[in-house]
């Protein structure tokens, strides 16, 4: 086996530019993500069943069936609606869908974390029910839901990588392209495979970073053991 | 948006012989990434330091980079070393590899809940490491990660679709084949969406049970 060097220099640029994207895209599926993945947990957790069991459904969907599979339906589900849809909308959508249903199971996990009890008083007191969430419940909950949300962008970077087969154009796209010029499908694809670790490790370092932060500035029980555990090291 | 529940029906054999190859494909890839997984526990055990920083630097990898990527990288680095196989072989490869890095984190996680005396008192009766391995820290750290092992299990399922990509005939591979013959393309996704669901669900509910009758192991 021979190494070529030569795909190294010309094929960069080009993954560069797929990795920019692949960014771009997962960034905005996330922030759709976790917007989705509140309403998601809240409804699920809602006295409702025309709120909680839809939302059930939906969570279900995506955590059992295949991303590749999912990214297929809606792919094609919007030109049979007659729709014309860009691919890269397509894949944002599902990308965002899929990380919605994920990062819902977590933020429920992170409400439920935190005794009935603090809710209900702050209920008592007057406070409105979305006011209560953010001022008692989410400070509390951040040393559960930061480990949780780290991993699960991670894995919606990594499972963004099958959007390729819509011909969204990420780095993975971007590697078919560096090979329709030079055949070296090895060293495209090492290529490819250390930037979306560079990318991962990048995240996983800044969201440590943000966990000792808030460590620093909220009071939580769990948060507050993170940051000790850090300090003491 | 009218549906065309005939070609469901005409076409449903080929889907489940799909899904049959797709659960041999994620059950053999979850057998070898078992196996993959205790050597990279024994590994990480070992007193050469070379080796254990080998070992964290492909479970770092695996975990940090695509599954897509790395069934891609085997699918062409094997031959390119001359090592001629199958497209099958190939996937089932990149699974075991794959499953095998997260497959050691549990164990080494289940490592944990086995008390230090065990050891001791298997060395005291002048046990082999080998044989203190194989009769008493393995069985314990399997109940233990038997859960975990099914849901780790059920996201190969789901990641094997994937192998597609490579030319493996499984359950998407065979639906993109039934879709370019009858340009059906919702009909059929749902379908095999439909198909995923039970595999991934029924493996869910195994786990629960699972989860269950293994509980009194975990309690210490």
């Amino acid at each position: 086996m021979t190494f070529d060097v030569a795909v190294f220099t010309f094929g960069l640029p080009i993954l560069l530019k797929g990795l920019v994207n692949t960014i771009l895209f997962c960034a905005v599926a996330i922030v759709f993500g976790l917007f989705i993945a509140s309403l998601i947990a809240l409804c699920r957790l809602s006295r409702r069943w025309f709120l909680r069991l839809p939302a059930l459904w939906f969570v279900e969907f995506f955590r059992n069936t295949p991303f590749l599979v999912q990214a297929f339906i809606l792919f094609f589900a919007f030109p049979r609606l007659g729709i014309r849809i860009e691919a890269t909308v397509a894949g944002i959508m599902v990308l965002s869908l899929y990380a919605g249903a994920y990062f819902s199971e977590s933020i429920r996990g992170a409400i439920l974390s935190v005794p009935k009890g603090q809710i209900e008083a702050a209920r008592a007191l007057g406070m409105p029910y979305l006011r209560a969430m953010r001022r008692i419940v989410l400070p509390q909950s951040l040393g559960y839901l930061l480990p949780a949300t780290t991993n699960q962008i991670i894995g919606v970077i990594k499972d963004s990588a099958a959007l390729s087969v819509i011909t969204v154009p990420e780095l993975s796209m971007a590697a078919q392209v560096v090979l329709g010029e030079s055949f070296s499908p090895v060293e495209t694809y090492i290529m490819v495979a250390l930037l979306y670790w560079a990318l991962t490790a990048g995240v996983a370092a800044l969201m440590a970073h943000v966990e000792t932060r808030a460590a620093a500035r909220v009071a939580s029980p769990t948060l507050a053991r993170v940051g000790m555990a850090g300090k003491s090291q | 948006m009218k549906l065309d529940f005939h070609v469901i029906l005409v076409q449903l054999p080929w889907l489940l012989r799909g899904a049959e190859l797709t659960l041999s494909v994620s059950l053999l890839g979850i057998a070898f990434g078992t196996l993959v997984g205790v050597a990279l526990a024994l590994a990480l055990q070992s007193a050469i330091r070379p080796l254990v920083y080998l070992v964290r630097f492909y479970i770092s990898f695996i975990r940090g980079t695509p599954l897509f990527i790395q069934i891609l990288i085997v699918f062409f680095i094997l031959p390119s070393v001359g090592i001629d196989i199958s497209r099958f072989t190939s996937g089932v490869v990149a699974l075991s590899l794959n499953s095998g890095a997260y497959i050691s984190e549990m164990i080494r996680g289940g490592l944990t809940s086995i008390a230090r005396g065990q050891i001791e008192a298997g060395r005291a009766l002048g046990m082999r490491r080998s044989l203190i391995w194989r009769r008493i820290v393995l069985p314990q750290v399997f109940t233990v990660i038997l859960p975990p092992l099914t849901v780790e299990f059920a996201s190969l399922l789901k990641y094997s679709a994937l192998l597609s990509v490579i030319g493996v005939v499984e359950l998407t591979r065979t639906a993109q084949q039934i879709i370019a013959a009858t340009f059906k393309p919702i009909e059929i996704w749902v379908t095999v969406g439909v198909l995923y669901f039970i595999m991934c669900f029924s493996l869910g509910m195994l786990t629960r049970r699972i989860e269950r009758a293994t509980a009194v192991y975990r309690l210490n």
